[in-house]
């Protein structure tokens, strides 16, 4: 990204030589880190571009693209260190700002050069006034600079709580799962209780547990009291009660698993014969035999033969007296199930 | 209707959320102006925030077409002043400026012909030139109030023709005894426009964001700043610039600077006087009792404020030179800019002002080189404001291409309410409204309020003319999900192209499609054609593909429609969040039908997202899940929409993802369309999607004329006199 950082002396570029490091001295001109050591084999020589004499122990890394800012904050780091009152130090504000701004004053002018020998006498009488203010408020902080690092500390503790926090909830949760199912599973084990009765009770358990959870972790939160009316005398809850809104939203519930369980057939007539024994009643002499093709699809002339029976002997015993609702609901399930029955 | 006029008279806000093609627009218009001719005292202006000009003027349309039955009815001239707002760019009647094609340089030249210096200098030398317009303006219009009526933009444009006066500020000028103001969310939401256009409006007035479903980020992005290694090194350039006017400027005419250094060293004064009204908008960027202070000496002359701003960028150059992403809080970066470059908080504060005072100053007429170094002094003014609810966010390269270095600093906004906060302060009552609101009880916790009206709406209907389906399966029962696990699964890519041919061969004229994301759709695509389904679907319509590129986009959609006007048929392929989901319409035989293959979350490893979510989490007490299933259903629901803008219209949304039928994403699609989604239409297969299609469409097909809505969904005069329906709004009215 600094592909363009050239060296004036050298003309080395950062592109060619990516290791190239350019230093800055006291004067704010560039020279690369070889260059340096050429030139300042001594320990002290004179600036390439402005002549003047620097020492080589002063050369830093440059850390802002245009040299001059790095001049300017070392010379703003130094004045600085003198020039150090606070605001509490002043009796009005606009004292303040007149002291800041002469200041600001003072390193403009030793950053360009203007009028060295008043500015000096400046910083000389400035030192020799307020020895005692600038020794007393170097060991203090200012008022901001502690307000910033209040901030940042109690950032730095609340990030550290919140991370504990969920983590621990989250352990908590998988834990309390975890327990469940091995209580579940020991008490289908081991207890003599109905299996159904036991699973039935270990969902509502798991369903009262997840309800709890939420209120838990809101609790803690819930730092603004909410007032349960607006100015208007409108309650804020109550429109929820009728259309939903307000509701927090539902939360997905782990429903039961699924259980199978046997259909029961209502022929509504003499039981047909179970499609196994077909072969032993010798109902299979008066039907085609199934061939080859047939039963690659896995048919056998047992199910045709099954379900004609289910058909003539289904519904024998009907009888119109009953009232037509329960009949509907009598036949309409066993016709269905011979179909079921013809699958299996 | 009856829910707004309770929110009015309890002057609070509400959240409401109507189907789109309802009335909905009407419906506010006419319920809030009658509200302001009955209580003159209580409601004097209705400020109507829309999203983009061409629903500016649908909303000034509507307006017009009231105030003609009013005056048909009435029989005398209504003494309402309506307006919209926009612009310069689409204002502007300037011979040569209004040409200009972008908004940045049409604001640029407009500030250069009639910026306060420059019709100063014009006063001596007549060589200096100005706008007429604003003259003509200036001279006269500000006496003379624009005459009762509905202004839209053309007719604003018109009338300050024919009397030669600048029509921007003619309209900026009439807000303040407007009745009503239809403009664009950002003249409120954003700090820096609200400042200078929203200034004046008063308290009692009703505020309505319609379309308002992506409020948040509007928010958001109006306190964000992102700033590039190209802005910084344009801001250099301008930093250049102004040393050099400085010199200029102290050798011929010393006099201004000293003149500015005296009023700053008064303190801004200026700005807290206008601040004195007590009804002006709190600027967030700028604190009042900031204001009030004067600026701090050390940036208080010219060059040491030039100095100070060469300080701030060059450091935040070296920021840049990161390796690695750096995240950190506001506080941090005070702390770290105090100690690098010796800046301290009070100043940084102040730099958007003292920028603008300086600018104002130098006469500089041309401001859009300047806008880089605007926006780095709005960070600097936002980062030493507030310490809460923002972050910093440095990435030196984007995720996608790790080996470019391209360093970005974002400063995000995380908190919605920020932004919002004064507006719910200052005016009496907001209504937030749109389609697509729903789950509706998330708003008030991201945008930090409390309504007194909270409802969503449904449809009542002649007709079953939407019929939403959740499509799990396909006919060989694989699942059909875009999941992150799964989405790369040939038999889902399979999946989703036969239900799509299908779909394609059973529904006529037009379907658009949303994908998750642009990826997404591509590598889609690219497997369909793979696996022959292009060709298949082919047969049956023509398909259109939405890229990122806004050109070929438009092209695709002129294409799309031109195809569906002729009868051929077409599918669009199109991403949720993208341009099509947003603000187009497919009413009519343009949407037959929406297919939405997958859950359209956002891209979840973004940082800034990752930010923001932690922030609600800890602030707001909002998981991240509930967050991201929330803003997912929304662009979902938004997405479905599309197809259907009326009662008359009808339209099949299919929405393609096992993960849809669970009940925390169902509950949270809009009711009016929860309302038609049958449990038997939740876990379908594509076999059965397209027979449940078929019939659908056969029933749908039937003509279908004004006279079957009477009585159902539309009731004439005599039935709406009538006592059964007078009981009815009666039982309404009270039982809610």
């Amino acid at each position: 990204m600094d592909d363009y950082q050239t060296c004036p002396k050298c003309k080395t570029t950062k592109y060619r030589n990516p290791a190239m490091v350019l230093m800055v001295n006291a004067c704010g001109h560039a020279l690369c880190e070889s260059c340096v050591e050429l030139l300042f084999a001594k320990g002290s020589g004179a600036c390439p571009e402005c002549k003047c004499p620097l020492r080589r122990n002063n050369f830093r890394v440059q850390l802002f693209e245009d040299p001059a800012v790095d001049k300017e904050v070392d010379i703003r780091k130094r004045i600085l260190k003198e020039f150090n009152k606070r605001q509490e130090d002043f009796p009005t504000l606009r004292e303040y700002n007149d002291y800041l701004e002469e200041v600001e004053t003072i390193i403009f002018n030793l950053v360009f050069d203007i009028d060295p020998t008043n500015t000096n006498k400046m910083i000389d009488n400035y030192k020799k006034e307020n020895k005692d203010i600038t020794q007393k408020n170097r060991n203090r902080q200012s008022q901001e600079e502690m307000e910033l690092e209040e901030l940042l500390e109690a950032e730095k503790a609340q990030q550290c709580e919140k991370a504990n926090l969920y983590v621990n909830a989250e352990l908590e949760e998988k834990k309390q799962k975890h327990k469940a199912r091995e209580k579940l599973i020991d008490e289908l084990m081991f207890s003599d209780a109905d299996a159904k009765s036991i699973v039935a009770s270990h969902v509502q358990a798991t369903s009262a547990l997840a309800k709890e959870q939420p209120k838990a972790a809101a609790q803690p939160s819930s730092g603004v009291v909410k007032s349960s009316k607006f100015s208007s005398g409108i309650q804020i809850g109550l429109r929820g009660q009728h259309t939903n809104s307000f509701l927090p939203i539902p939360k997905q519930e782990d429903l039961p698993l699924y259980r199978y369980t046997a259909p029961v057939f209502d022929y509504d007539g003499p039981p047909p014969p179970p499609i196994e024994k077909l072969g032993k009643l010798n109902y299979f002499a008066n039907i085609r035999a199934a061939n080859i093709t047939e039963r690659a699809g896995g048919y056998t002339e047992a199910m045709s033969c099954c379900r004609a029976l289910q058909e003539a002997l289904g519904g024998l015993f009907y009888s119109p007296q009953l009232t037509h609702k329960t009949a509907v609901l009598a036949t309409n399930p066993s016709t269905q199930d011979t179909d079921d029955m013809e699958t299996t | 209707m009856l829910e707004l006029k309770r929110a009015l008279d309890a002057k609070g806000h509400c959240l409401l959320e109507m189907p789109s093609g309802t009335g909905k627009t009407t419906t506010l218009l006419s319920l809030i102006v009658a509200y302001m001719k009955a209580h003159p005292l209580d409601l004097t202006k209705l400020v109507y925030c829309s999203r983009t000009v061409p629903e500016i003027e649908k909303v000034m349309e509507e307006l017009r077409k009231l105030m003609n039955y009013y005056e048909k009815e009435m029989g005398m001239e209504q003494n309402i002043l309506g307006l919209a707002l926009s612009s310069r760019k689409n204002l502007c009647i300037h011979p040569s400026v209004s040409k200009e094609r972008e908004g940045k340089v049409v604001d640029g030249r407009c500030y250069s012909l009639t910026a306060s210096f420059v019709r100063a200098r014009h006063a001596a030398d007549d060589a200096v030139p100005i706008c007429e317009f604003y003259e003509g303006f200036d001279a006269h219009g500000k006496e003379f109030p624009l005459p009762p009526g509905v202004y839209n933009l053309d007719d604003l444009k018109e009338y300050g023709q024919t009397k030669r006066w600048c029509p921007y500020f003619l309209a900026r000028h009439t807000i303040t005894h407007a009745n009503i103001v239809v403009y664009s969310y950002h003249y409120l939401l954003d700090p820096k426009i609200a400042e200078v256009v929203s200034k004046e409006i008063s308290k009692s007035s009703v505020v309505v964001f319609d379309e308002a479903h992506n409020i948040d980020n509007v928010c958001i992005d109006s306190m964000s700043v992102k700033i590039t290694k190209r802005l910084l090194d344009k801001c250099s350039n301008s930093i250049t610039i102004l040393e050099t006017t400085i010199s200029n400027m102290k050798e011929n005419d010393s006099k201004r600077l000293e003149k500015e250094y005296k009023r700053l060293v008064e303190g801004l004064r200026d700005a807290t006087i206008a601040r004195e009204t007590d009804m002006a908008l709190v600027n967030p960027v700028l604190p009042s009792e900031i204001l009030e202070e004067a600026v701090p000496g050390t940036i208080r002359t010219a060059e040491h404020f030039v100095a100070f701003l060469k300080r701030v960028v060059e450091y935040i150059k070296t920021r840049l030179r990161v390796q690695h992403v750096v995240q950190e809080s506001p506080a941090g970066f005070l702390r770290d800019i105090h100690t690098k470059v010796c800046i301290d908080r009070k100043p940084l504060r102040f730099t958007a002002e003292r920028l603008a005072s300086l600018i104002r100053t130098l006469e500089i007429s041309d401001l859009t080189d300047f806008s880089p170094l605007v926006t780095v002094s709005h960070f600097a003014t936002l980062v030493s404001t507030y310490t809460k609810g923002f972050t910093i966010i440095i990435e030196p390269f984007e995720d996608r291409a790790p080996t470019v270095s391209n360093p970005i600093l974002y400063f995000s906004c995380l908190d919605s309410s920020i932004a919002i906060k004064p507006v719910f302060n200052r005016f009496q009552t907001v209504v937030i409204t749109s389609g697509t609101l729903s789950p509706l009880d998330m708003y008030p916790k991201i945008l930090d309020f409390h309504p007194v009206i909270m409802t969503s709406f449904t449809m009542t209907l002649a007709r079953p003319c939407i019929l939403p389906m959740i499509v799990s399966k396909g006919n060989d029962q694989v699942a059909m999900s875009s999941r992150y696990e799964t989405r790369e699964d040939t038999a889902v890519i399979r999946n989703y192209g036969n239900l799509l041919v299908e779909v394609a061969a059973a529904v006529p004229d037009g379907i658009v499609c949303f994908f998750t994301s642009y990826l997404y759709l591509e590598t889609i695509v690219s497997s369909w054609y793979d696996q022959g389904i292009i060709d298949q679907l082919q047969r049956h319509k023509l398909l259109f593909i939405e890229t990122q590129d806004a050109a070929e986009t438009s092209l695709a959609l002129i294409n799309y429609i031109k195809a569906c006007d002729n009868g051929r048929g077409a599918v669009l392929l199109s991403v949720a969040r993208g341009k099509v989901s947003e603000g187009i319409d497919f009413d009519h035989h343009l949407g037959r039908a929406v297919l939405m293959f997958g859950i359209p979350y956002v891209y979840t490893q973004s940082r800034i997202l990752r930010a923001r979510l932690e922030y609600l989490r800890d602030q707001f007490q909002i998981r991240e899940n509930d967050f991201l299933t929330f803003d997912a259903m929304r662009h979902a629901a938004q997405c479905l929409g599309r197809c259907m803008r009326g009662k008359t219209d009808y339209g099949i949304m299919v929405l393609a993802d096992k993960r849809f039928s669970r009940a925390d994403k169902r509950s949270k699609l809009p009711k009016w369309i929860q309302e038609h989604l049958k449990d038997t239409n939740c876990n379908l297969s594509t076999e059965e999607c397209v027979q449940i299609c078929k019939r659908w469409l056969r029933q749908m097909a039937q003509p279908f004329s004004r006279e079957d809505q009477l009585g159902i969904s539309l009731l004439t005069l005599e039935q709406l006199q009538s006592e059964e329906m007078q009981k009815k709004i009666l039982q309404r009215a009270q039982g809610v």
